[in-house]
């Protein structure tokens, strides 16, 4: 027996493997260990003199070094970044769609705290009945490279929509008629006169960024959403100085036109994004200091102030953060046995809501309700709760099955339903990597699901993957965002689930009813509730919608969420806004830029 | 083979062999196994093992709650109820910790089991035939073994994540891929072994007597190495069990299928070492310990018992042996002295 042979490998190669386990899950725990503690913001103190600090009353001492004059923001970007084209479904961040108004910026701004429509490249607007809106321009905008950005520029970006009906912006083109810059200030867009949806043009005017005509005018109509763009120009304080596999950094333009507008430029000097392969990366980030604000789902935040942390959340106590979106289960009703709508109410039906909500959610969320309405806040006026208990569906595993059963489903003896000869599975449940509260929400909903005979897995690929297979329609389940609480929901809402208006073919990037779901009534429907001119009409309109909803589920949703994680830790900057301290929403996108302004650092 | 290898036991332990009368036969033979040295920490190792093995298959029938089954909220400190708490799902760390032993140990029962057999049939057939076919065989070997396995293990984790076929989304799948990456040192290991064997007497004897090489290999070759392959498997099923456990962790592991890997994946996103939910982490981290320790302590003492010249003994036992040897060499030195006396 030739000894050494076997002692020189395998003993090796196993005490190697044995190690490097071990190793890691020392690793973990010390870094555990060591944050909760003490570690990198040991010396956060409590101090009653400033504003926007943590919930536990502390402040850190500031951080030194190359970060010093940073700010260290994340949860926006997963990936290497592919592209700083806006237009792109892939763009990275900042450049991503309506998600933070840093390098590009819009012609208005929305504050989920307050409801209002505040001024942005445009300092106003006027919205004449069901007619036209007049938007007029902010003196002297400019974009990075110092081109002047006129009314031009901002027709032209909408007008993008009309030469690629790929790209988000072309949507607006289904509720505008007409977009004229009739000066250089001056900006008239005649509304859609079928539609008539006002609110949803606003929403609009909110979301997408003004580009600059010189740049854009120069790229194929049909490669505006592939065209690959590395030196990102748009009128925002800040420009791309570098991007790599590890990091996004953004460097302070000082030349930036809204200096008289915010009341200066930001105070930091550089905007840091590190990337992340997963949120428990960013929270360990987080925790020790490392970061400055994060937009990224932790569990039980509370126990980072108990442990010392100087680390604030905009509401003082549960559930921390203003409820703002409604994660949906998105169901493919192209494939077979998800096309039956009485399936697709059992889903509904057998998934546990209430262990979404305390476990995945960490008790940041309600249990949700059959509906696309959200029950509390603006929007809660046009909520039917009777409605939605009568005909809508609760966690019921038994009721589930018996949805099945009536609809000539028969369990075969691998344990899974057979309706109308389609066999319910294997379905594919997906969501983004490393995206926690979703992928713990998959489990328990793959889990109902099996519990009731539906064949289901979860499989968490990266994001990109994730938006194309969903945009193209080639996934089976899904766990997904709709519009969250914006100047035109729950209409908008409404829309994203149910209008085939925007629905493309499959495998063709859609915007909207990623599920592909059809019907006949359902664009009158929607009509109707734009068009409604008072409360009362609008809940009649909606009251509909609903029921049909309920009828039909394209979708359910899983969870109430924060439209945005809003969490900060003041070891560098304090005045973060706060309810205390409220002077701008706790949001990255649209008004949530307010806070970039006035933050201010704790040492030098 | 075990006749040979007790000879040779014999021989190792009483050291330089001093011509002896022959002896009458006895009535009756001591058992082949009675000549193995089962020692302490083959029972210790077998012990831990047998406890694991216990927990995971038959815990289950005894305990009030099962894996699926809520039971409180997101990490519950331990309480009589609960002895370990709930994770982070809510269920019962006990019983989910039951279920992910079970799985990772049938996990790695498959994998092991599959990886020492691809090891043992590449090794045996290129050692033994030798020429091209050796040549092709160990090259093979040799770029698989170049690859960090790792690497491999990842990329077809996730490739297996996409795909719609059941089996190879559950254990089983990830039991074949961790099977067919984790072989190359078998194999090499066997083959030498093989090569060694191939150029022994009685092989010559199996030829000339007609037999055939697939009789030869598995009746004359394999039995001499079957003692390596048992210390191989035994270390290949440790092995296919960490190796599980890395690819859950990173969340590559069977969705909705809970194992020692899967639990850590959790217990790391839902940030139970951060939070100081260490009931969620240290109870999947010690049974992982104690499975590798128990396997890797086997594979040790298994050597020993193989391999006469490992072996330790008790300390009266090597006095004794040691006694032995002065006496037989006392022996021959007075045989040569009378041999030179009458010459």
């Amino acid at each position: 027996m030739s000894d050494s042979i076997f002692e020189s490998s395998s003993r090796r190669t196993f005490l190697k493997a044995a190690g490097l386990t071990v190793g890691g899950l020392a690793l973990a725990a010390c870094t555990g260990t060591q944050t909760p503690g003490g570690g990198a913001t040991g010396g956060a103190t409590a101090n009653s003199e400033k504003k926007g600090i943590g919930n536990n009353g502390k402040v850190g001492t500031g951080r030194k070094g190359a970060t010093a004059d940073a700010l260290l923001i994340a949860g926006f970007q997963w990936g290497p970044p592919a592209t700083f084209n806006p237009l792109s479904p892939t763009a990275a961040w900042p450049a991503a769609a309506n998600v933070m108004q840093i390098v590009y910026e819009t012609p208005l701004r929305w504050n989920i705290a307050t409801g209002e429509i505040m001024p942005g490249i445009a300092k106003e607007y006027k919205v004449d009945g069901t007619e036209s809106i007049t938007l007029t321009m902010q003196d002297g905008v400019t974009f990075s490279d110092g081109s002047a950005c006129s009314a031009k520029d901002v027709v032209f970006s909408y007008e993008l929509g009309k030469k690629n009906k790929g790209i988000n912006v072309a949507s607006f083109w289904q509720l505008a008629d007409s977009m004229e810059a009739t000066d250089d200030k001056t900006i008239v867009i005649k509304v859609n006169q079928k539609s008539k949806n006002v609110s949803n043009v606003l929403r609009m005017l909110t979301e997408n960024y003004v580009l600059p005509q010189a740049v854009f005018s120069s790229i194929a109509d049909d490669k505006l959403p592939t065209e690959v763009m590395a030196k990102p120009i748009g009128t925002g304080p800040f420009t791309l100085d570098k991007a790599d596999q590890t990091q996004v950094v953004l460097k302070r333009s000082d030349a930036y036109w809204g200096k008289t507008f915010y009341g200066g430029t930001p105070v930091m000097s550089q905007i840091i994004h590190p990337i992340f392969k997963s949120n428990e990366d960013g929270n360990v980030k987080f925790q020790a200091g490392e970061l400055d604000i994060m937009q990224q789902f932790v569990s039980q935040i509370w126990k980072m102030w108990e442990g010392g942390k100087p680390v604030g959340t905009y509401l003082k106590d549960k559930p921390y953060y203003l409820p703002g979106s409604m994660p949906m289960l998105l169901m493919n009703t192209t494939k077979k046995g998800l096309d039956n709508p009485a399936v697709r109410k059992a889903i509904a039906t057998a998934i546990d809501y209430a262990s979404i909500a305390d476990t995945a959610m960490s008790g940041y969320t309600d249990v949700v309700q059959a509906s696309l309405i959200m029950p509390t806040g603006a929007e809660s006026k046009f909520f039917n709760k009777a409605d939605a208990e009568a005909n809508g569906w609760k966690y019921d595993a038994a009721a589930a099955e018996k949805l099945l059963t009536d609809a000539g489903g028969k369990k075969g003896s691998d344990g899974v339903y057979v309706v109308d000869g389609n066999r319910l599975g294997p379905y594919k449940l997906i969501t983004p990597t490393g995206w926690t509260d979703w992928n713990a929400s998959c489990e328990i909903i793959a889990k109902s699901l099996k519990a009731i005979g539906i064949d289901c897995a979860t499989n968490f690929p990266q994001q990109a993957e994730t938006t194309q297979a969903i945009q193209g329609g080639t996934f089976d389940l899904a766990v997904w965002y709709v519009s969250g609480v914006n100047p035109a929901t729950p209409w908008a809402r409404f829309k994203d689930i149910m209008s085939q208006s925007e629905m493309q073919p499959l495998g063709k990037t859609t915007f909207a009813n990623y599920g592909r779901w059809k019907n006949d009534q359902v664009e009158a429907m929607l009509t109707e509730a734009s068009q409604a001119v008072d409360d009362a009409a609008k809940k009649a309109a909606y009251d509909k919608l609903d029921a049909l909803y309920r009828k039909e589920v394209p979708s359910c949703p899983i969870m109430y969420r924060p439209d945005e994680f809003y969490e900060y830790n003041a070891t560098n900057f304090y005045n973060w806004p706060d309810e205390n301290n409220s002077y701008a929403p706790p949001m990255f996108r649209g008004a949530g830029n307010t806070w970039m302004y006035k933050i201010q650092k704790i040492a030098g | 083979m075990t006749n040979i290898q007790s000879n040779a036991v014999v021989a190792e332990t009483e050291g330089p062999v001093a011509p002896v009368e022959p002896e009458t036969p006895k009535a009756k033979a001591r058992p082949a196994w009675r000549s193995l040295n089962f020692g302490p920490r083959l029972w210790v190792s077998v012990g831990i093992i047998l406890v694991i093995t216990l927990l995971a298959f038959v815990g289950p029938l005894f305990y009030p709650y099962g894996p699926d089954q809520k039971v409180g909220s997101i990490y519950d400190s331990p309480s009589a109820e609960h002895i370990l708490g709930t994770e982070n799902f809510g269920y019962d760390v006990i019983a989910v910790l039951m279920a992910s032993t079970r799985n990772s140990l049938i996990n790695g029962l498959l994998a092991g089991t599959l990886a020492t057999f691809i090891g043992v049939l590449i090794g045996i057939l290129a050692g033994y035939v030798g020429g091209w076919l050796e040549e092709a065989l160990m090259g093979i070997t040799n770029i698989v073994l170049a690859i960090p396995a790792i690497v491999i293990l990842i990329l077809i984790s996730i490739s297996l994540q996409s795909t719609n076929i059941p089996f190879l989304k559950g254990i089983a799948g990830l039991a074949l891929v961790i099977g067919i990456t984790s072989w190359p040192w078998t194999a090499r290991a066997v083959r030498a072994q093989a090569s060694s064997v191939a150029t022994r007497e009685h092989i010559d004897v199996a030829k000339l007597s007609g037999a055939r090489t697939p009789g030869i290999l598995v009746f004359d070759v394999l039995p001499y190495l079957a003692s390596y392959v048992v210390m191989a498997w035994v270390l290949q099923l440790a092995s296919a069990i960490l190796a599980e456990s890395t690819l859950s962790m990173l969340g590559l592991g069977v969705s909705g299928t809970n194992s020692l890997g899967m639990q850590l994946h959790w217990a790391l996103a839902f940030q139970a070492v951060a939070t100081g939910a260490w009931w969620a982490f240290l109870p999947p981290t010690i049974v992982l310990t104690l499975i590798s320790f128990g396997f890797l302590y086997l594979q040790s003492s298994l050597d020993e018992v193989f391999n006469p010249r490992l072996r330790r003994g008790k300390k009266k036992n090597l006095a004794a042996a040691a006694k032995r040897r002065e006496e037989a060499a006392r022996k021959l030195a007075e045989q040569g002295d009378a041999v030179g006396v009458a010459a």
